[in-house]
């Protein structure tokens, strides 16, 4: 073997020496800082989140087919949010859209030109099957910030509802679920799939209990959490149980939303009203139920 | 024109012989082909995403062959000498001018073929349509946008000596009239006189690449473009192409050349 | 002296009063004279040395007969056309001092290129290169990118690219500036077998040497300004020595310092 060879290789042993030996070295060293699992966290640290917001944003625009409000169009003051336009091409024409829209009346020749060269009508993904577009953009997303709940509980709305892929829904809810264990929004959304799609009451029982009790630990800790989830949950549960022909389990929910309703009266009315059905003989018409006696 | 058209073939000549349009065409083409073998909830007909990312590194690989072909012609003509011998015939330096336009921007405009046609395959593979119109459009304004960007880049390269300060600043402000060009009317609402004035003034005297930027047009399946606007967006280009170029005329005929 | 009575023909190449002043970045030296007054005539079939030391003015005056460099003052003419017209180099054939082609094209299709800007017929175009290969010893190499040739090999595409038009007159810039002896002599005859087809050359060099055996007559410059003009033969014997002592003497050198 030629010397520079030779050179070549004991150069080669010499770094992979190095290497193996300075490796552990650098482990106990980097302390905490050797700690992160994932390629992301290391390259993008926290800007992670800024790029999961963006493109979260990025699903809604297409979910609108390109036609979104920039950040300068936002910061002008009372821009009018952009369903206004819809709402108004629907019942007073193009024209009036052309007002209200957070686009408004061209400023310029310019900007009037311009609005033919971009997409400046409202308009959403209502074809079947045409919401599909907004799913990478969901999943980038959650790759980059799992922490994000929101984008789980969109895309398995999406999933489930739009595009009958009911596995891939509850695959990725379980997915945020494992990523943030204490969000009652991920167990509300799984919830509706177990009920609304597997007809599994008794689980979508099960994780929507969970889900109130998250509502309540995470109330303790953190003070008040946004009380919609937990009204809807309370809500779900209720109808769960009256569809099932539990009353009292029933009527203990409806109890309990009572106590967060803009509306206690007229939940009031239909706790009456279970009552009543409840003291009147009756069978649960769900053939399940000694099962569901022993919760 | 004869020695402008001689000056062009030999630009044309020089972007298929380098390989700067191959790598950026290999990396458009092995990125998106990346990305269309990515699996989103097993659903194969998502394309629009792809669609997207096609068109923007499109858009990255044209600006760069354009800003870079144009760029750094006359600085090398010089750089080389080559400018001597040529100029040292009957060609005058308007001609030289006009065939080194003319040249960049027929290579941009091959060079834009091969990817729209690139896009359109990517498209066909998993819409089963081709929006032949919608599709045309967008290569003819983007052409006609690299136009602009050519003539631009060659009015910097008589201005400015070295061709990679020329191309840093020409991209800076393609890219910055590219992004806050639209809304430059908007920021000057909000500010103070005389400020206001003046973003006013430099919304009215940048030419508005951004115009010719529809994307998210052929990316969302919206209706092609009417013909007449497209026909006023090309006269648009046009007139701030032989702005450019006249004024780098203008500068590079009384310029010693040594 | 009376140089059209001289020869008894209008000059091809006339220089009058000829001034070219330069901006300098130098501080209390805002104005540089790279040509001062210079006036001289060529005639049709000679070859004129241009000698000087370096910086002397010789590129200076190039650039201007090319229309490079514009005059400060005075004029230059080309078949009695103002060099400031395109048209004036309709005729010529420039070789500039190390130059390097378009490295992507051939020697073949950088020589079609330059045929295309002379508007040289499509159909005369192919032996008309044919035959300027042969001439620089190009032949062989001719579908090779210029990139992969030797410098000898750049200098012969060069005059190659000099003569495409068949010019009347060639400005050649220090031809074999850079060359190895075989490349010189190649060079050399090349401008002697121009010569002998009646052409006429104007060309820079140090190369006394190589000056005395090809021109007819000389200009000496110094400091940008003409100091000596004249048949070699009389310049040897106005000084009573060689081209290259007389040279030394012309620009003010002493040997003996």
């Amino acid at each position: 073997m030629p010397a520079p060879s030779l050179i070549l290789a004991l150069l080669f042993v010499v770094c992979f020496t190095l290497a193996t030996w300075l490796q552990p070295w650098h482990q106990s060293w980097a302390g905490g800082r050797a700690q992160s699992s994932s390629l992301l966290d290391i390259v993008m640290g926290d800007s992670q989140q800024l790029f999961a917001n963006h493109f979260f944003t990025k699903a809604d625009v297409y979910f609108h087919s390109g036609y979104y409000p920039s950040v300068f169009d936002q910061a002008i003051g009372g821009a009018p949010h952009m369903t206004a336009a819809k709402d108004a091409a629907t019942e007073h024409g193009p024209e009036h859209a052309e007002e209200t829209g957070f686009l408004g009346r061209p400023r310029d020749w310019i900007d009037r030109f311009s609005r033919n060269l971009y997409p400046s009508r409202h308009s959403h993904l209502d074809s079947p099957g045409e919401a599909r577009e907004i799913l990478p953009w969901l999943r980038i997303a959650a790759d980059l910030d799992p922490h994000k709940v929101e984008t789980y509980t969109v895309a398995a709305y999406w999933l489930r509802q739009h595009l009958n892929k009911v596995d891939e829904a509850e695959q990725f809810l379980r997915a945020g679920w494992r990523a943030n264990p204490d969000s009652y929004e991920i167990l509300f959304e799984l919830g509706r799939v177990f009920d609304e799609n597997r007809g599994d009451f008794q689980r979508a029982s099960n994780v929507w209990e969970l889900a109130v009790r998250k509502w309540h630990e995470r109330s303790a800790r953190n003070g008040k959490q946004d009380d919609f989830i937990l009204e809807q949950t309370l809500t779900h549960l209720a109808q769960l149980e009256e569809r099932e022909g539990y009353w009292e389990k029933a009527i203990a929910y409806l109890e309990k939303l009572k106590a967060f309703s803009p509306h206690p009266n007229v939940i009031q009315q239909h706790i009456e009203e279970l009552k009543r059905k409840a003291v009147a003989p009756s069978v649960p018409n769900n053939s399940v139920s000694p099962q569901a006696g022993k919760r | 024109m004869n020695n402008a058209l001689a000056v062009a073939s030999v630009v044309v000549k020089e972007l298929y012989r380098r390989k700067d349009f191959y790598v950026l065409f290999v990396l458009t083409a092995v990125i998106t082909l990346l990305m269309g073998a990515l699996n989103f909830f097993n659903d194969d007909k998502i394309v629009r995403y792809l669609k997207e990312i096609c068109l923007l590194l499109i858009w990255i690989s044209a600006l760069v062959i354009a800003v870079g072909t144009s760029a750094r012609q006359i600085p090398s003509e010089r750089e080389n000498r080559t400018v001597f011998p040529l100029l040292a015939k009957p060609i005058t330096r308007g001609q030289l001018i006009a065939g080194k336009f003319l040249g960049c921007w027929l290579a941009c405009g091959l060079a834009l073929i091969v990817f729209y046609l690139f896009f359109g395959v990517i498209s066909v593979s998993r819409e089963h349509q081709l929006p032949m119109a919608s599709y045309f459009q967008a290569l003819w304004l983007h052409w006609w946008m690299l136009g602009v960007v050519v003539a631009m880049a060659l009015l910097g390269s008589v201005l400015f000596a070295a061709p990679s300060s020329n191309a840093t600043i020409c991209l800076l402000l393609i890219l910055g009239i590219l992004l806050l060009g639209r809304h430059l009317n908007k920021v000057a609402v909000q500010l103070a006189e005389p400020m206001s004035t003046v973003v006013y003034v430099v919304y009215f005297a940048v030419p508005h690449l951004e115009l010719f930027d529809v994307r998210d047009l052929v990316v969302h399946n919206w209706d092609p473009i009417n013909w007449l606007i497209c026909v006023g967006a090309t006269f648009y280009a046009a007139a701030y192409a032989v702005f450019f170029l006249f004024a780098a005329w203008l500068v590079f005929r009384r310029q010693p050349l040594v | 002296m009376d140089q059209a009575n001289l020869f008894g023909m209008e000059p091809i190449l006339k220089i009058e009063d000829l001034v070219v002043e330069y901006r300098t970045r130098e501080f209390g030296q805002r104005v540089r004279i790279a040509v001062n007054r210079l006036s001289l005539e060529v005639f049709p079939g000679e070859v004129f040395g241009f000698l000087g030391p370096n910086g002397a003015g010789k590129t200076t005056t190039m650039n201007v007969l090319l229309g490079f460099v514009p005059a400060t003052r005075g004029a230059a003419y080309v078949f009695n056309v103002n060099v400031r017209d395109p048209i004036a180099r309709q005729r010529i054939g420039y070789l500039p001092e190390l130059t390097y082609y378009y490295k992507f094209l051939t020697a073949e299709e950088l020589l079609r290129f330059y045929a295309r800007i002379f508007r040289i017929p499509r159909a005369e175009v192919g032996p008309r290169v044919d035959e300027v290969l042969k001439l620089v010893e190009l032949d062989a190499a001719r579908k090779r990118p210029i990139k992969t040739y030797s410098k000898g090999m750049q200098q012969r595409v060069g005059l190659a690219q000099a003569l495409i038009n068949n010019p009347d007159l060639l400005i050649l810039d220090e031809p074999t500036s850079g060359l190895d002896p075989i490349g010189r002599m190649k060079v050399r005859e090349i401008i002697q077998r121009l010569k002998q087809t009646g052409k006429t050359v104007f060309f820079s060099s140090h190369e006394l040497g190589e000056v005395e055996t090809v021109c007819d007559r000389v200009a000496i410059l110094y400091q940008g300004e003409l100091k000596a003009i004249g048949r070699v033969s009389e310049l040897v014997e106005k000084y009573e020595c060689n081209l290259e002592q007389a040279f030394l003497k012309v620009v003010g050198y002493n040997s003996e310092r």
